[in-house]
């Protein structure tokens, strides 16, 4: 009975041909460096679940953070968890994706025929930045109002285009509730679904490319 | 890279991928493994260290030093390399060039070699720049002065409305009266004589929000004479201590809110046993803190009889002892009986504390007025029955 539903939905959804070209192909045999790459990508997702689940009791007002976090972290069901794990992940995240590009550096897998995986890295690097920058506005408290006071002011001192980009960072001249929500926006919209299309093709680059060997003397 | 090097590469990895192992279940092993430790971690971390308590934002507290996330902190460090005209180029020009080489890597590093001790050159760069990463984080982490917290934060609504309480004595007091019941107002400049209505009757409690409330307090109503509290109008309390203080008067004089029971219980008088000796630290303090300290404290007038420690309550004062211990006419005792005398009216000015408030001081007093709960014990009991009788002055100090 097993058997005939697996073959039903074998002929319908090639499950066969997707185990035989994505898991059951021969590799180079690599070192624990290499576990760096799906160790992001799992954080991603990790950080995407608890984020949802924040998003349930999260109100992105001025009036309404900083009460809606202690809502969380004091009222709701393991609320606590959820959010520490959010936390402490995009410190961990930012750690295990620079190490990721530090490993891809030193046994210069970036090379041929490498080259565009790498050039999606760098922009998943990047917005992983950003989700750290944004989402650290967020919780509406003393440390998150200063440090992001300061972050979009300094793209203002650039010459000519500076105080528009301030402006456009912040919503107006001043941090306010429209500062927040944008934040909000790019922190759960804009930027995961940037970071979750460039991993669907770093992956898919990986998968067929084959991941990089550890270069010997002669390479 | 030419074709034949192109060529060269790939046999050669076609060769080692043969040599190789598996994807599945080889590779995915090791990566769930990975994964699964990070995972132990992050649930570790938020455990055992979980998420810092901080205070609400408050854009009118200037004083707050901005500290970035820690990964950035590098970059804020490396701008004090870039000060005054040039900033612009720690801003944008270094992270722009940076982020450039990042993205052109690949084309600006053409050669085949992928073996480290091959490239040298490259992986000297990126050790630099790592290296000075790692270096101006920790610079930053040394050089930036601690922050000062002075503010308790609170995360339950019972350690708001007790917090909020404590504010109240301190601040609102002096005219509103421990109660909110106002009265005639005594001892506050500007204010003498004022008949201050009650601000904890039930139409004021129904018909003014929370919000109300806050901006009361904050923006201070300078027609009817009481001044701004909020930081940002020239008072001392930040929006989030206001916000305790609107808890403490919702949630003790409203009558449609309930008083969680933790407050009730941590706000109880501490029990005193029949013949026990009251102590400083145990029950007094609560005692001045809730009825005394509003007035009693440095700017307001007092005659300098300070309150906010058991040595200003022994010693300040401009008819200083005001508590001779074991002496029933200290100048405290006779104040609380409502007496006239050299050293100022009956306290507290506008009303009466209960009888049985006024019972623990003389207790405290008679006993020998000692501070920890241990000199208390050792002063050992005091004899109920004088306590009706300020006038007693006979018994011995301890």
């Amino acid at each position: 009975m097993a058997n005939k539903a697996f073959a039903w939905l074998d002929e319908r959804l090639g499950l066969t041909t997707i185990y035989n070209v994505v898991l059951d192909r021969k590799v180079p045999k690599v070192n624990w460096w290499f576990t760096l790459g799906s160790a992001s990508a799992i954080l991603f997702l990790l950080q995407g679940v608890t984020g949802m689940f924040l998003a349930v009791y999260y109100v992105p007002s001025p009036q309404s953070a900083y009460d809606s976090i202690q809502f969380i972290m004091n009222g709701v069901a393991f609320g606590w968890l959820i959010r520490g794990i959010h936390h402490w992940g995009a410190s961990l995240m930012v750690i295990v994706v620079f190490l990721h590009m530090l490993r891809t550096f030193y046994y210069g897998a970036y090379k041929y025929p490498r080259e565009f995986t790498w050039l999606t890295g760098v922009v998943l690097l990047l917005c992983t930045l950003g989700m750290g920058f944004t989402g650290y506005l967020l919780p509406w408290n003393q440390r998150a109002y200063w440090a992001t006071t300061v972050g979009t002011e300094l793209p203002g001192t650039v010459p000519l285009i500076g105080p528009f980009i301030t402006n456009v960072l912040r919503g107006g001249a001043e941090l306010s509730a429209v500062t927040l929500t944008r934040f909000f926006a790019v922190h759960i919209w804009f930027l995961p679904a940037v970071i979750g299309a460039l991993i669907g093709v770093h992956i898919y680059m990986v998968v067929k490319l084959g991941i990089s060997s550890v270069p010997d003397r002669e390479d | 890279m030419d074709d034949e090097q192109k060529q060269r590469y790939l046999e050669k990895y076609k060769q080692a991928k043969q040599q190789g192992v598996k994807f599945f279940p080889d590779i995915i092993y090791k990566d769930l493994l990975v994964s699964f430790a990070l995972f132990i971690i992050l649930v570790m971390l938020a455990t055992f260290v979980g998420v810092a308590n901080e205070p609400k934002a408050d854009p009118s507290d200037s004083s707050y030093i901005p500290r970035p996330e820690w990964y950035f902190l590098f970059l804020f460090e490396m701008l004090k390399f870039f000060p005054g005209q040039i900033e612009w180029v720690g801003t944008i020009v270094v992270p722009t060039v940076a982020i450039l080489a990042l993205f052109l890597l690949p084309f600006l590093d053409r050669k085949p070699a992928r073996y480290p001790g091959k490239r040298w050159r490259a992986i000297g760069v990126m050790g630099v720049v790592v290296l000075a990463m790692i270096a101006l984080t920790i610079r930053a982490v040394i050089t930036t002065p601690p922050q000062v917290e002075a503010e308790t934060v609170a995360t339950t609504l019972s350690e708001s409305i007790l917090i909020g309480q404590d504010l109240y004595s301190i601040n609102c007091v002096e005219c509103h009266g421990p109660d909110g019941e106002g009265g005639i107002i005594e001892g506050v400049e500007g204010l003498e004589g004022y008949d201050m209505k009650s601000i904890s009757a039930q139409d004021e409690m129904y018909t003014r929000t929370d919000d109300t409330l806050f901006n009361v307090i904050n923006y201070g109503q300078p027609d009817l004479g009481m001044q701004p509290f909020g930081i940002a109008y020239g008072g001392e309390l930040s929006i989030g201590e206001i916000e305790t203080i609107v808890d403490f008067m919702r949630y003790t004089w409203d009558d449609r809110a309930e008083l969680p029971q933790e407050v009730t219980q941590a706000s109880a008088m501490p029990t005193l046993g029949e013949d026990q000796v009251p102590s400083y630290d145990v029950h007094i303090e609560p005692l001045v803190k809730r009825y005394c300290i509003s007035c009693h404290r440095p700017g307001k007038k007092n005659n300098n009889y300070l309150m906010q420690s058991y040595e200003e309550v022994m010693n300040t004062g401009d008819h200083a002892p005001n508590v001779i211990p074991g002496d029933l006419a200290s100048n405290l005792i006779r104040m609380l009986h409502r007496e006239e005398i050299d050293a100022g009216g009956p306290m507290p000015p506008t009303k009466a504390l209960k009888p049985e408030i006024i019972a623990i001081f003389e207790r405290w007093v008679l006993g020998g007025a000692p501070q920890t709960p241990e000199e208390a014990a050792a002063a050992g009991t005091v004899v109920t029955g004088t306590l009706t009788a300020p006038q007693t002055t006979a018994i011995p100090t301890p």
